[in-house]
């Protein structure tokens, strides 16, 4: 039943790494989908010192077909085996500027800042002169596997990261699935860490010639390996059939050379996200 | 602090929100429904399986948050906008779950029709019983590799179990429990009776309950003068 309940919502969030929902059979021709509309707290960048509250659409989609829309992320599941998922994935990663991340859905752009930043902010901030990181859409696979019904082993392997399209990210995993907590309350925890090739700490954390000189950071060319580990908890309220409330609280730690880049001001991160979203 | 402030801030947007959901409040007032889809996504799994299962039976069980809580004339009731379906319990709280894809597709609730306070559903697999009473040991015994079959197929931790024997359950009422062990040649012993929960990890003890475990006499049989309300495979 544990199974079943582990509604890994996926929110618009820049920070959360990619995640797939688990294996949602239905009947031919039926889906199941959620939208919503939150608020998040997260950092300005990976790496950045200041945090900022942005909108949070929410959106996830599942089909019979085993297809599958999950926050930025997308993909079809293949496997009929209950106790496997794996599939092809692709993940729209938003661009980065001196503002910070973006993130947007369909068009529309949905980041906007809730509170105005600071001049103060605005001044300490490491990417002002740097070339924006434009918007790519990241191709690759999932795989998970199921140790039992409630504890899942996630990985995922994306590519076509940075402005050079070289960037490679192995995302890597262990969940607990909804932890039931009432009649309503579900709460799901997870751990990760993130690999990367050098490709893509190069377009995020390295400091080319040029941008050295237009941004006063010294030159870094970092190389790949390890570049996060993650702690996050996930708690949702179903307030009603229709409706849910989706909560979750992440912790980031940058590490290896993402870690010393003259980019990074902390390179621990915390995000707050808060949502609520109709079943339809 | 600037993580702490904005953590509140969330939280508040959070129950504002939540108290601002058209008809979010009343509901989550009652609290006694499940949502069909969450119910369906367990229940089609067994009817996906490909494996054998023609011994087996697969119910929706109404699981009470509260201990101590009657079935007697409880009724789970599927409500939809274009569908609404009465589903009996029995005196274990399960119910034979109809897969509706209209159901699905309102996004269905599942309604008791008496307040037991907040419950969940799962989903119990179980043995077919036999309308005569009488039950081959190799009878019994493939049918419970068919429930380890399954339960292997869900839980890949179950790998290491064996099939150790069965648990016939009875009814509160059932009167005097009569189960014999019968063997071709001739002798036959009654298996003692106890009390206790019909499904390992349920709340409502008291059932009485006859166990019998696999010895390997392929020409043997458990005969049972009480129709069971079910027959658990126990894996060991």
């Amino acid at each position: 039943m544990n199974k079943f309940s582990a509604l890994a919502l996926a929110v618009l969030s820049s920070s959360a790494a990619a995640q797939t929902p688990a294996t949602n059979p239905m009947p031919d021709g039926s889906r199941d989908m959620y939208v919503g509309l939150g608020l998040a707290s997260t950092a300005r960048y990976e790496g950045a010192e200041h945090s900022e509250r942005k909108a949070l659409p929410v959106l996830q989609v599942q089909w019979s077909n085993g297809a599958f829309v999950s926050g930025m992320s997308a993909g079809i599941h293949l496997s009929r085996d209950p106790q496997v998922e794996y599939g092809p994935l692709v993940e729209l990663q938003p661009r980065r500027d001196e503002s910070g991340m973006g993130g947007g859905i369909d068009g529309i752009e949905a980041r906007y800042s809730i509170v105005a930043l600071t001049l103060a902010d605005l001044e300490h901030n490491r990417l002002t002169g740097m070339a924006p990181v434009s918007t790519r859409l990241l191709g690759g696979g999932f795989v998970n596997y199921y140790l039992t019904p409630d504890w899942r082993l996630t990985g995922s392997l994306l590519g076509g990261a940075g402005n050079e399209r070289d960037g490679v990210r192995l995302d890597l995993g262990l969940q607990r699935l909804a932890l039931r907590i009432g009649a309503h309350h579900r709460v799901s925890v997870a751990a990760g860490l993130s690999f990367v090739n050098a490709g893509y700490n190069m377009a995020f954390f390295g400091v080319g010639r040029d941008d050295s000189l237009r941004s006063g950071n010294p030159v870094y060319r970092p190389g790949g390996g390890l570049k996060d580990g993650h702690l996050g908890l996930r708690w949702n309220w179903d307030l009603a059939p229709s409706w849910m409330l989706t909560s979750q609280l992440q912790a980031k730690r940058l590490a290896g050379d993402a870690r010393h880049s003259p980019l990074v001001e902390r390179p621990t991160s915390v995000t707050v996200s808060a949502a609520i979203a109709y079943r339809f | 602090m600037t993580m702490a402030r904005h953590l509140i801030a969330t939280c508040l947007l959070s129950l504002g929100a939540a108290l601002g959901a058209p008809g979010a409040g009343a509901q989550a007032q009652a609290a006694d429904w499940v949502s069909y889809r969450d119910a369906y996504r367990a229940m089609v799994v067994f009817e996906k399986y490909g494996g054998p299962k023609n011994h087996l039976q697969q119910y929706l069980q109404v699981v009470p948050l509260e201990k101590g809580v009657a079935f007697d004339g409880l009724q789970l009731s599927l409500a939809g906008k274009t569908s609404q379906v009465n589903l009996a319990l029995d005196a274990l709280g399960r119910a034979a779950f109809p897969l509706l894809k209209a159901a699905y597709d309102d996004n269905a609730a599942l309604l008791l029709n008496r307040r037991i306070g907040a419950f969940t559903v799962r989903p119990r697999v179980s043995l077919a019983p036999q309308a005569d009473g009488v039950y081959d040991e190799a009878e019994l015994r493939a049918a419970c590799e068919q429930a380890l079959g399954f339960a292997r197929y869900v839980d890949a931790s179950l790998r290491e179990r064996q099939c150790g024997g069965v648990r016939f359950v009875f009814a509160r009422r059932a009167g005097d429990i009569a189960v014999r062990l019968h063997r071709a040649e001739g002798a036959d012993q009654a298996l003692p009776a106890t009390t206790g929960a019909a499904f390992q990890g349920d709340a409502g003890e008291g059932f009485p309950t006859v166990v019998y475990r696999f010895a390997g006499a392929a020409r043997a049989q458990v005969i049972s003068v009480n129709p069971p309300l079910a027959i658990v495979p126990l894996f060991e």
